[in-house]
């Protein structure tokens, strides 16, 4: 069975570069984008896409926290990871079932959110 | 026996050559002036006597001291020769009763040496014509009250007022004084009128007239609240609009505010003291600061999180634990660096060639350099500055490691200018020559992986190798907005 993709929007070249290896390593495929116009264009290409963890601060049309409405609102299977180096977002901003993590990210706390949240890798 | 009063005086008046005086000798003299002269001998209080047509003076001891050296020759003189110098003073008055119209003083001043020292002292006076049964006035009868203490008194406490009044002016805060139930204003100090707009009018008048915005914003029902129960009122942080723009428009302003009932002796609340201090400025301050310390903690996690991808990257890719260490330490040093040029310049003014001199200093020997610099200058911001600085550390390792540095006829130029067709991208070449035959690798180390990963901050970084016989190109791109962005 093929295994749905994670999405990762993060500027930062080198912290998406990083979240993308971790993601390979547990076993998903990752598809990367710098800003939420980027990870628009692949949410409309790709027919399924199983997760989305977007940072916050974005240079583009939106930031992570609009990103994430936008997401859940037109592909409510897509569940949605906030990344932040701010401190969390007020209640209430982020659609319902998202989860916030805060920067920099526990490779260990990733693992346990992405399971909890039924995001599996298939083997 | 009793101590004998005016001693000096009496012996004067018994020594004197009445015979040629013009009130003449002792035996002929009235019966008033006898008592007078008795009653005056016996007091202790300074005393006066002027006397007949030719103004005849006699005084007593406690007067002869105000007369000052001009005494013992004024005694038995006339009045004016003993008071010639102020005559223009005093001759009205005594003129007057003689006339018959008394005159009461109450405030003289006269420098005595009495304690053998020059004193100021004060004296009330009171002339009394004095009559004979026939209502012809003979002479002027004069008894003085020394008043020195109690002027002295009345001066210490309107120094005192004085400085009480100093303080409220020097005072930081707005300070004013309101008296009776209707809270009217007896006093306001700069700060406070300054407060509530300096132009306004409010002496004399009641809060609620004089400050009318504050009616509906509640604050006359405390005051009265005060008033009734004494109880004092303190408050911070208040939100509070007042009329106070130059031309009376209204205002937003955050004060702390005390309002500290005023008691009578007997302990009935006569009036409020309002101590209120403009913070406005104050908690915009510590807004700031509240925001700036979370921007820092932002940022801090944030380059935290660069520090855990890069050692993650370094780890991931190095063959073993201790050239990782080295990697490692070398990585984050170039970031330390970086910083330091971004901090030494002020925020937002490190520029390109600040960093490139950075990296050159640790890869290129100056007795012998290899490195080539030129490009104008270009600001760049904090984020991008970091990866750029990363980016030429990792190119210069690569560089004498494998390519034009690791040998000695190897040369590399590093260029950047501002192009495309509307002046809006940044560009950086960096192109090595000299060195061995280049070739594409087969797979990215950890040092080509970090410099793949472009300029942090900008929103279209591109990185671009090129692999021409004669040595590695590597063209660096960005947009200039994000390149420059403070963030």
């Amino acid at each position: 069975m093929a295994q749905l993709p994670i999405l990762v929007v993060e500027d930062d070249g080198l912290i998406r570069m990083d979240l993308a290896d971790v993601l390979g390593d547990s076993g998903f495929t990752v598809l990367e984008a710098a800003n939420a116009d980027q990870a628009l264009v692949i949410l409309e290409t790709q027919t399924t896409v199983s997760a989305m963890l977007t940072d916050i601060d974005m240079p583009g049309s939106m930031n992570g926290i609009k990103l994430a409405n936008l997401t859940a609102s037109r592909w409510p299977d897509c569940k949605i990871i906030v990344i932040s180096g701010r401190y969390s977002p007020d209640q209430g901003s982020l659609p319902e079932g998202a989860r916030f993590l805060s920067k920099p990210i526990s490779e260990r706390l990733l693992g346990a959110t992405l399971a909890e949240m039924g995001i599996e890798a298939t083997t | 026996m009793a101590l004998e009063t005016n001693p000096e005086c009496r012996r004067l008046c018994n020594e004197f050559d009445w015979d040629t005086a013009s009130v003449g000798p002792v035996d002929g003299w009235s019966v008033e002036l006898r008592t007078l002269v008795n009653v005056m001998l016996g007091s202790l209080q300074p005393m006066l006597i002027v006397w007949g047509p030719s103004q005849t003076t006699l005084y007593n001891d406690g007067y002869a001291a105000m007369c000052g050296h001009r005494h013992p020759a004024a005694f038995g003189r006339p009045f004016g020769e003993l008071w010639h110098d102020i005559w223009d003073q005093v001759e009205p008055i005594i003129s007057a009763a003689f006339a018959g119209q008394g005159t009461s003083m109450e405030d003289i001043e006269f420098v005595m040496h009495r304690n053998g020292y020059p004193e100021e002292t004060h004296f009330a006076f009171s002339y009394t014509p004095v009559r004979d049964p026939w209502g012809t006035v003979l002479g002027m009868f004069c008894a003085c009250t020394e008043q020195t203490a109690t002027v002295a008194e009345r001066k210490a406490e309107r120094t005192l007022r004085e400085r009480f009044e100093q303080v409220f002016e020097l005072s930081p805060g707005g300070i004013a004084l309101l008296g009776g139930p209707d809270h009217v204003f007896e006093y306001a100090n700069e700060v406070y009128y300054s407060m509530i707009g300096t132009d306004r009018e409010i002496i004399g008048k009641t809060v609620a007239d004089a400050v009318s915005e504050v009616v509906r914003q509640g604050y006359i029902d405390i005051l009265d609240g005060v008033y009734r129960t004494g109880e004092p009122f303190v408050a911070k942080n208040l939100e509070i609009e007042l009329n106070r723009g130059t031309a009376g428009e209204k205002q937003n302003r955050v004060i702390d505010l005390v309002y500290q009932p005023m008691r009578e002796d007997d302990g009935t609340v006569s009036g409020i003291l309002v101590q209120a201090l403009d913070v406005t400025d104050l908690r915009a301050e510590q807004q700031k600061q509240e925001l700036l310390s979370h921007e820092l903690g932002h940022r801090l996690k944030n380059q935290l999180a660069m520090i855990q991808a890069i050692a993650s990257q370094t780890l991931r890719n190095s063959p073993d634990l201790a050239s990782a260490r080295l990697r490692l330490s070398d990585r984050i040093g170039v970031l330390s660096a970086a910083h330091d040029t971004i901090l030494l310049g002020g925020v937002g003014a490190s520029t390109v060639n600040q960093l490139v001199e950075q990296i050159i200093s640790t890869h290129d020997d100056p007795a012998n350099p290899r490195i080539t610099v030129s490009g104008t200058r270009v600001k760049v911001g904090s984020r991008p500055s970091l990866s750029l600085s990363l980016i030429l550390h990792e190119l210069a390792t690569n560089a004498t490691k494998f390519g034009a540095l690791s040998e000695p006829d190897g040369r590399v130029s590093i260029r950047w200018m501002v192009t495309g067709p509307k002046s809006d991208r940044f560009e950086l070449i960096w192109s090595e020559s000299g060195g061995p035959p280049v070739a594409q690798p087969e797979t990215l180390g950890s040092g080509m992986r970090l410099i793949n990963a472009g300029l942090n901050g900008t929103s279209d970084s591109t990185v671009e190798f090129s692999y021409p016989p004669d040595g590695l190109v590597c063209v660096i791109g960005a947009d200039l907005d994000g390149f420059q962005q403070e963030h």
